[in-house]
């Protein structure tokens, strides 16, 4: 399955961006932009700086140089729970889901900026806490249909396998209603059944719900598959950047990840 | 045979996140609470009511309220001593200086509001510091207290001796004087606070404490405020062990000084929670329990023995008992006595066919 | 004025010093495997009733009789618990050689310790070159039930877990210190020179007071310091001790013995503890009130770092100083001010001091930064 989808609205534009620890260069002056409604995927190396990248989108890490313009707004640095509020959910490479609670209570978590009744109420539970929380439920068991994950919904999150723990940090990503998902290595250390699962959500969810997405991953078959654009880093470095079928036939591409020396 | 769910279907969410989604759990915490209030006075003894039953559900209650903090939110105090005296004291001068406010549920939840405020400005640090640098400054807040109540002559009313009593008490005018009235008064404030802090631990506020606990830079990212986050723990929990200490002031002791909320308090109830169950509720009560009763049960052995013991032997003895079984406990079973009861319920689910 | 606050930093000093020996007991468990030893104070109180009861006279035998007894029983089963621990896992090995050797050396000292206390009861005092070994066999002891029965069960558990399990530990070892020993208030005596000597008399009128036993503590603490920071940094135990610290997994890839690293540590630990109990047992006599020391050194370590050998030095003499200098100079003020009934507030000073630097540098005076990864 091919597509070639057009897209005019920029959502997200990353402008000169650098980033380093102490001495270390982890990005250097990257810029790239994200267009509303499409999948786009970054690739590179070990190493090459792309966690860093969602890192810096979503505020956890604040670049020294350049900035980022979201939904028209120029920013240069943001708190993570202020990315959450204006629509950026993210699903992590090592698996971050809260290990004490229940896959249901974890996707709960996810509507957290939605839910708003106050302490006074939340004490009573009763009135608009409870409806609230209802309210909310019914939301989540939408995700859990969505995914399939019915049968493990009152398991604590840290006894499931690890594919399972996967789909059910995307089901809290998703349960923010996200404009811009981001996800980070979403399929790594899966089988190819479990790949396949994955591909199938990720592309629901861009159609479906016409969620913005921005994945990182390793597996090219996969990436040249779904994506509609890719962006290639090496060494903290942009070295390429188009549409599938042009990033296949780059030779800094082809290079970096031959490995020819530096 | 008796303990089973089978047929219980719920049809809303409503149903399915009751407290207690069980029929017979619901029929044995409503006897639970029925007998509590209407059997137990018709035989208990004083000497039950003063040493054995309002010792357990004040502490249970500050279990409670440090479960809140260390248990759901994650965060370590050593300084539950130090919000109990605030409570006490707040309680006492609130008593002491406005008599026409002298209702016993005014004065405490006036104790219980000025720990939450002493327990949001000592929650701060929490922000940029985590695990044993924050229970070490909580240590500060300890030993500041310990200080403030000790020195500050204003406090304590200018009384030449530093220590503080209180005198006749009640409640919408209901004189609670004797152990049996004081008794039921604890008991009916233990019930609705257990209830409150269930109904915060449950919704969204108490899945904020938890994602912070497990895993706080995850939950930054999808949209708590720590610092926000944090504090309502702190605040909250402080609130519960404000109430508990001012009752313990009032309603245990009658006249106190603040060596009664001194360090060793802080580890008491700490202990209660390790052995009870970090994060849970009735874990808090199990642990009361068994923090009350052990040193009882310990001046009692030597007796039924036959041997003869010195009371320092016995206080040394205690020592030594709730040192092994907090190790014991954080080996064998880090979830501790709750655990225990869950899995015996889980067994007895199963019961008699157990595969 | 310069004469009262030079003697007042002196004194504090020489204190921080002694609070630095006890910090660094904690910098040394928590560099090699992550634990936060709430216990270390418990630590000092045991060696140093130990050492105050091998060398001191015995009183009032008939009331410490039933405690022998008693204390006897309980050293006995636990004893033969670790024994018969040790038993399983040997015959379980197959029983190498390394295993014996550990087990024979085990009973040797198990020996050693019965015999001893069992010839204390009978004899009464000891000299003090044989006590200080014979305290130093059993902290050794003590190091080796405390890794073979508590922490070698935790392993990877987190950190929370492990220092509530320490804390245990210390209930525990107050109270079997105290059971095995007695709880009144014993006296060591290190025959150091009573009088006070003054300084600097030209200078100042009268010169600036210094306490003798002071001055040798200190040099004795720094001493050590240096002794222990050397041996951290020089040996080939040392650099094992770090790798360990660095990283549990890989220190045991490349062959690092985890579980006898984690019984140097302790055991090194168990000296220090030694060390503070005797410099402090004869500086205020041996009571249930040493094991509060610990309380004191947790400031030093939140200023200096819980991982830094020199921020447990350094630490520990900004901690002293500040905290005579605030009880002589801004008591004195706050009294007077708030009308309050007394001083006393160095025993919360020397922790706010600790807050308030946490707030603008988290990591303490010599920790690393720390960069957090998702």
């Amino acid at each position: 399955m091919k597509r070639s989808r057009v897209f005019n609205e920029v959502l997200l534009a990353v402008e000169n961006i650098s980033l380093s620890f102490g001495g270390v260069k982890a990005l250097s002056d990257i810029s790239f932009d994200i267009a509303k409604g499409e999948i786009r995927a970054i690739i590179g190396p070990n190493g090459a700086g792309k966690s860093s990248m969602l890192n810096c989108i979503n505020g956890f890490y604040h670049p020294q140089q350049g900035a980022i313009t979201y939904k028209g707004v120029r920013r240069s640095q943001m708190r993570p729970h202020e990315a959450a509020e204006q629509g950026i959910a993210r699903t992590f490479q090592n698996i971050a889901l809260f290990r004490g609670m229940s896959t249901l209570d974890n996707i709960m978590t996810g509507r957290n900026l939605r839910m708003k009744t106050g302490l006074f109420w939340q004490a009573l539970h009763i009135g608009p806490a409870a409806r609230e929380e209802i309210e909310h439920r019914q939301a989540v068991e939408k995700i859990i249909d969505f995914l399939e994950i019915q049968h493990i919904r009152k398991v604590p999150v840290g006894q499931l396998p690890y594919g399972l723990q996967k789909r059910v940090e995307l089901g809290r990503a998703l349960a923010a209603q996200p404009e811009l998902l981001l996800l980070d290595e979403p399929m790594a250390g899966m089988n190819i059944e479990e790949k396949q699962d994955m591909c199938r959500f990720v592309l629901d969810v861009n159609d479906e719900f016409g969620t913005t997405i921005c994945l990182i991953e390793h597996d090219m078959g996969v990436v040249m598959d779904i994506s509609d654009r890719v962006v290639v880093l090496d060494y903290g470095k942009k070295i390429g950047d188009g549409v599938p079928d042009e990033i296949k036939g780059n030779q800094a591409v082809i290079d970096a990840y031959l490995g020819v020396s530096h | 045979m008796l303990y089973r769910e089978a047929g219980q279907f719920k049809t809303t969410y409503g149903a399915d996140q009751q407290i207690f989604p069980i029929l017979q759990d619901r029929l044995f915490v409503l006897a639970v609470i029925l007998a509590a209030f209407l059997v137990v006075p018709l035989f208990a003894s004083q000497y039950l009511y003063t040493e054995i039953l309002i010792p357990f559900l004040i502490l249970s209650l500050a279990a409670i309220g440090l479960n809140i903090l260390v248990g759901y939110c994650g965060q370590v105090s050593l300084g539950t001593g130090g919000f109990m005296a605030v409570g006490a004291y707040a309680a006492y001068n609130l008593w002491l200086r406005v008599p026409e406010l002298n209702n016993l549920v005014v004065v405490f939840l006036f104790g219980g509001l000025m720990s939450a405020a002493v327990g949001i400005l000592f929650g701060l640090p929490s922000l940029r510091i985590k695990g044993f640098y924050l229970a070490v400054a909580t240590l500060a807040s300890q030993f500041f207290l310990d200080w403030l109540f000790a020195r500050v002559k204003w406090l304590t009313n200018y009384t030449p001796s530093g220590s503080v009593a209180v005198g006749e008490t009640s409640a919408f005018g209901w004189k609670i004087d004797t152990p049996a009235e004081r008794y039921l008064f604890i008991l009916a404030f233990v019930v609705v606070a257990t209830l409150v802090a269930k109904n915060l631990v449950r919704g969204h506020i108490g899945r904020s404490w938890m994602a912070i606990r497990d895993m706080d830079i995850a939950a930054e990212i999808i949209g708590f405020q720590p610092l926000r986050t944090k504090l309502s723990a702190f605040a909250v929990s402080s609130f519960f062990i404000g109430i508990a200490g001012a009752m313990w002031g009032f309603l245990r002791l009658g006249s106190w000084e603040p060596l009664a909320f001194d360090i060793n308090r802080s580890f008491q109830i700490l202990f209660m929670v390790i052995i009870g169950g970090l994060g849970s509720l009735l874990g808090s009560f199990l642990g009361a329990a068994f923090i009350v009763l052990t040193p009882i049960v310990l001046n009692q052995m030597p007796g039924w023995l036959g041997v003869k013991l010195s009371t320092a032997m016995i206080s040394h003895l205690e020592f030594m008992v709730f040192g092994a079984m907090i190790v014991f406990f954080l080996i064998v079973e880090p979830h501790g006595l709750a655990r225990l009861w869950s899995i015996a319920k889980e067994k007895l689910r199963l019961w008699p066919f157990p595969h | 004025m310069l004469g009262p606050f030079l003697e007042t930093l002196i004194g504090g000093l020489l204190t921080g010093v002694l609070y630095s020996l006890v910090a660094l007991g904690f910098v040394l468990i928590f560099k090699a495997s992550g634990v936060f030893n709430f216990a270390q104070g418990a630590m000092v109180l045991f060696a140093a009733l130990t050492l105050a009861r091998l060398t001191g006279e015995i009183d009032g035998r008939e009331v410490h009789l039933a405690n022998f007894v008693v204390a006897a029983a309980i050293l006995g089963t636990a004893l033969a618990f670790i024994a018969w621990y040790a038993w399983r896992e040997f015959v379980a090995r197959g029983g190498g050689p390394a295993e014996g050797q550990r087990m024979a050396i085990l009973a040797a000292v198990g020996a050693l310790i019965g015999g001893a206390v069992a010839w204390f009861y009978g004899k009464g005092a000891w000299p003090l070159w044989v006590a200080l070994p014979a305290t130093a066999a059993i902290m050794g002891v003590l190091a080796y039930a405390i890794e073979r029965l508590v922490l070698r069960h935790l392993v990877n558990q987190e950190g929370i877990i492990l220092f509530m399990a320490t804390l245990g530990i210390a209930y525990f070892l107050d109270g079997f210190g105290q059971t095995l020993w007695g709880s009144d208030i014993y006296k060591i005596n290190l025959g150091l020179p009573k009088d006070p000597i003054f300084l600097f008399e030209n200078v100042f009128p009268g010169g600036l007071l210094v306490e003798p036993g002071d001055l040798v503590a200190a040099l004795i603490a720094g001493l050590l310091v240096v002794v222990l920071a050397i041996f951290f940094q020089k040996t080939r135990i040392g650099r094992a001790l770090r790798a360990v610290a660095d990283d549990h997994a890989a220190a045991q890839s490349v062959g690092i013995p985890l579980n006898t690293i984690w019984l140097i540590v302790w055991t090194v630990s168990g000296f220090v503890a030694l060390a503070a109990g005797v410099i402090w047992g004869a500086k205020l006599g041996v009571q249930f009130s040493i094991s509060l020391i610990a309380l004191k050194a947790l400031p030093v370590l939140i200023l200096g770092g819980f991982t830094s050998v020199p921020g447990a030095i350094v630490g520990g003499l900004i901690i002293g100083a500040g905290e005579k200098l605030s009880e002589v100079f801004l008591a004195p003020i706050l009294v007077k001010q708030f009308d309050l009934a007394g001083g006393g507030i160095e025993n919360w000073f020397a922790y706010m001091l600790a807050l308030i630097f946490l707030l603008f540098r988290p990591q303490g005076l010599f920790g690393e930064r720390i960069i957090e990864r998702v």
